[in-house]
Order: structure tokens, then C-alpha cells, then sequence
């Protein structure tokens, strides 16, 4: 469960990212965040792991506070989740297998990652998350030689050998076509079911959030605008959020003619 | 015509270059001539005592080879000296240049005593720390290892924290949200994206070393300057000539080896 309490970040500068935002998201929800670029997306999702520090109010993950966590504490809540990212950040000068071995750094001894000297179970557990998005085969290949919807699903399955309950995902298919995009969100749409992890997922695209939330929560200038159920979600709602007219931008897929 | 006109028209004007471009070429030339004058650097003559280069190179050539031999000893010394400079001081350099580059640095006060003292080592001369350490330690190789070590890490951590600094901070910043520590991170997001470098740099540094270790000789430490210090003073040119032409294979050799693990790395 997560419990976000008047949250607000601030940049250096002054930008507003958060303006005092109440959210309580249970256990096994997929939610999708939409909101123009710089509406505080990005910003919500990297106050949940702290890569943002927060400057007011509260981030509890299962029940632990983020906000003001020391190092140690906070490493160990990253521990629990996973995080994908719209440009992959993959090593992509080592191999496929190695990036996925980077979910498992905070569990096993920092000497025996450094050497390269993995255990045996946190390779099965590597080898099990690469089954899992479906490539496998790819395990020794260098993270460079793949393509985008590829790098992405070695991303998701980096996070995976987490073993996380919550999984935040940065606009995961800003960078990729269409079909692949679909690939992606059915992937996080099925870890979700099958291993009932918590996702919380940035868009931008409108016919994408329809399709795959639970629930929709819409951000506007960094202030949580709108909240409900994916289905209740209609353009009228959209254009609120957005403040403007949908454009054909708003949507992944052009309608068929 | 009138269409292309108004295209032309319509794009903006050309930044009008900057008047300080015209006193800074001022300034390097009258700098320039000013500091010839000082030198007394002139061409002519030096073409001059050129074309009569015979009697100089007559003191050069043909090498005296018979002292080749006798060589062998000194170079091993000077080779093993540069080894140890090598591996001492780019290990060294590892550590500072993460502590000291934009990316990795655990803070900013951290980071600018890092760049602080990166600073001061690199100021120094080499000879500076050759004389520093022949004094400390005594005269010898050991004396020429520890200041080409030092020299080494200057010039690695200068190179290499540079690389780090322009690293992409992406995979980086995935990592650390796995929950990995800042040294894990490093290790696994970092390194390989600058090890490529590293060993590029490496390879250079042991060439640098080969080189200025024949120069740390002329102070007493170690290796082949010893020789070239003393045929240095007694004006056998010819004996000199060997031990110049024996650096060049080494360093070529080295070149060529280093260009060849460059390639299976990238």
C-alpha cells in the first residue's frame, strides 16, 4: 500500500513538481497516471522511491516513510521497487543478463558482486524474471545488439528480479511503435495479475491509459486533478485534465479510416 | 524570384561575430613575437646550423652498438619501473577520479578536495617527485617507482574522471533505484561504460612512463638514465644514439599492443 500526505517537491529554482497531493493506492492496483509533460508525473513517481526528495509531507510504502529516510532505510525500501524508466537505462555495454543481475545488487554481498561471483539462486532468480518478458535466449547477448521493445522487457525484467511489491514504470512506451508499446503494457498488465504487484504507470497517451487502468488519476500543475476508475474515464474527463482540446498527439493509434 | 526573395527575407541575420575576436588574435601574435624576441628563436639560424648538421650527426652515427648489450639490464630496470608506476598509480586513480567526477561523487565537498588534490599532484613536475622520493627513499629504482606512480595517478585521474563526468547518469540513476549502494551502482552502471577508456589510457600511461623513467635516470632513479646521464656527460653521442633508438622499438612495440587490445575491448 502506498500513502502519499500532502506531498509537495519543489525544486531548486522554485519549480513546483508537487503541490500537496493525497493519494492512497492499495496492494495490487494498476493505475495509470496521465497529464501534459511537466504536469508532475514523473516527479509523483520518483517521490515514491525518494530518487526525488520530497520537500513537504509524507511517502509511506507499506507502511515504511520515505520522506527523510536515512540511506540505509531508504536503499532498503528501493529494494522493493522496481522502476522503468522511458529511455531503458540499461548498461548497454555489458550483457543482458548482467543488467538483469543489477535487481539482485542490494541482496547479495557487495564482494561477490563486484568480483562477478553471483549465487546461484540470484542467477535462477535473473534467469526466471528473463523467462518471464519472454527473452531468454538473450541472457549473454550485449544489452546494446537489442532493440528498443527488447531493452525495455530486460528493463522489466531487471526490476522483476527484485522480487519488488510495487512497480513504477516512467513512461515505459514513449519510445517505442505501436505494436511493441502494446507488447510492453500487456507485459506489465500480466506481472501485475500473476504476481500481484502494484503498478503505477506514467502515460501520456490517452487510448493507452483507457485500455490498461484500473484507475486513472489525472495531475495538472503538480495538484492531483482527477481520481477514478479507468472505466469512467471519457474525453470530457481528458480535456479536464489537460486543460485543453485532444489533439491526435493525445493518442498512440491513429483511428482506422 | 520575388518568392525567394521574401524567403531570404525571412531568416534571421547573421550573429554579427564578436569585436573581441580581433584583440585576442592581436594579443597572441604581439604575445608570439614578443616571446621569439625574448628566446631569440629564429628560424634562419636554426636552418643555418642545420645544413651543417654533418659534424652533428656525425657524433650520432653510426650507433655503437657494442654497448647494446650492457643495456639490457637497465631497460629490464626502466621497464619494471614503469610497470609498477602503471598499475600503482591508474589503481589509484580509479577511486580518486569516481570520488572527483560529477556523476559519482558522494557529495560536493568530497568531490571538490578530490579535484583539489588532483590538482596539486598534477602541478608538480616529475622530476620534482623523483628528486622528492630519492631523497625520502634513497637513490634507486625503488625511488624512480614511487614518483612515476605518482605521476601515473596525476595524469589518470585527470583523464579518467573527465570520462566519468560525460558518462550517460541513466543506467546510474536505474540502479541506485534498485536499491543498490553508491559503490554497487558504480561498479555495475558505471564501470562499464568507462572501462573501454581506462585501459586505453593505461597503455598510454605506460609509454609515458617508459620515456620519462629514461629522463628520472639523470637523477639517480634507476633504470637506463643512469647510462644516458654518464655518456650524456662525456659527450659519446653514438652510445646515446642506441639507447634512443632501443626506446623507440619499445614504445612503438607498446603502441601497437595497446592498439590491439583497444580493438578486442571496443
Amino acid at each position: 500500500m502506498i500513502e502519499l500526505r500532502d506531498l509537495s517537491v519543489v525544486y531548486p529554482g522554485g519549480v513546483v513538481g508537487l503541490d500537496s497531493v493525497d493519494l492512497t493506492i492499495p496492494d495490487g492496483q494498476f493505475v495509470v497516471v496521465v497529464g501534459l509533460s511537466g504536469a508532475g508525473k514523473s516527479t509523483l513517481l520518483r517521490a515514491i522511491n525518494g530518487l526525488v526528495p520530497a520537500t513537504s509531507g509524507s511517502v509511506k510504502v507499506d507502511g515504511e516513510e520515505v520522506v527523510g529516510a536515512h540511506e540505509r532505510q531508504l536503499r532498503d525500501i528501493r529494494s522493493r521497487i522496481g522502476m522503468i524508466f522511458q529511455t531503458f537505462n540499461l548498461v548497454t555495454r555489458t550483457s543482458v543478463l548482467n543488467n538483469v543481475l543489477c535487481g539482485r545488487l542490494s541482496q547479495v554481498p557487495t564482494w561477490r558482486s563486484t568480483l562477478g561471483l553471483w549465487p546461484t539462486k540470484d542467477k535462477d532468480i535473473a534467469f526466471d524474471a528473463l523467462t518471464r518478458v519472454g527473452i531468454v535466449e538473450k541472457a549473454y547477448v550485449r544489452a546494446s545488439d537489442l532493440s528498443g521493445g527488447q531493452q525495455q522487457r530486460v528493463a522489466i525484467a531487471r526490476a522483476l528480479a527484485q522480487k519488488p511489491t510495487l512497480m513504477l514504470a516512467d513512461e515505459p512506451v514513449a519510445s517505442l511503435d505501436p505494436p511493441t508499446s502494446h507488447q510492453v503494457m500487456r507485459y506489465l498488465q500480466r506481472i501485475n495479475r500473476e504476481l500481484e504487484i502494484t503498478t503505477l504507470v506514467n502515460l501520456h497517451f490517452l487510448d493507452l491509459a483507457k485500455e490498461y487502468a484500473e484507475r486513472i488519476i489525472g495531475l495538472r500543475e503538480g495538484k492531483l486533478v482527477f481520481d477514478g476508475a479507468g472505466d469512467d474515464v471519457d474525453d470530457d474527463v481528458f480535456r479536464d485534465i489537460y486543460g485543453r482540446s485532444l489533439t491526435a498527439d493525445d493518442i498512440l493509434e491513429t483511428p482506422t479510416l | 524570384m520575388s518568392t525567394s526573395a521574401a524567403a531570404a527575407s525571412a531568416r534571421p541575420t547573421k550573429p554579427r561575430p564578436s569585436p573581441w575576436r580581433w584583440v585576442i588574435v592581436a594579443a597572441v601574435v604581439a604575445f608570439t613575437w614578443f616571446a621569439a624576441e625574448q628566446t631569440r628563436f629564429s628560424i634562419p639560424e636554426l636552418i643555418e646550423n642545420f645544413t651543417r648538421a654533418n659534424d652533428l650527426a656525425k657524433e650520432f652515427w653510426p650507433p655503437a652498438w657494442e654497448v647494446a648489450r650492457g643495456l639490457v639490464d637497465p631497460f629490464l630496470e626502466t621497464i619494471q619501473i614503469a610497470v609498477i608506476g602503471t598499475i600503482v598509480g591508474c589503481g589509484l586513480a580509479i577511486p580518486l577520479s569516481f570520488l572527483a567526477a560529477y556523476p559519482t561523487a558522494p557529495g560536493t565537498a568530497v568531490r571538490v578536495i578530490s579535484r583539489f588534490s588532483m590538482n596539486i599532484l598534477r602541478t608538480m613536475p616529475d622530476l620534482f617527485w623523483a628528486i622528492l622520493f630519492a631523497t625520502a627513499v634513497g637513490f634507486g629504482p625503488f625511488a624512480g617507482a614511487v614518483a612515476l606512480s605518482i605521476f601515473a595517478l596525476a595524469i589518470m585521474a585527470k583523464l579518467f574522471s573527465e570520462t566519468v563526468d560525460a558518462i550517460e547518469t541513466g543506467p546510474l540513476e536505474a540502479v541506485r533505484a534498485t536499491g543498490a549502494s553508491r559503490f554497487q551502482a558504480v561498479r555495475r552502471a558505471v564501470w562499464p561504460q568507462v572501462r573501454p577508456n581506462f585501459v586505453a589510457y593505461a597503455f598510454y600511461i605506460f609509454e609515458l612512463l617508459i620515456r620519462a623513467s629514461v629522463v628520472l635516470g639523470l637523477v639517480g632513479a634507476g633504470g637506463v638514465g643512469t647510462s644516458l646521464n654518464r655518456w650524456r656527460q662525456f659527450f659519446q653521442y653514438d652510445r646515446v644514439m642506441v639507447l634512443v633508438l632501443i626506446t623507440l622499438v619499445i614504445v612503438l612495440t607498446l603502441e601497437a599492443v595497446g592498439a590491439l587490445v583497444r580493438k578486442r575491448l571496443s
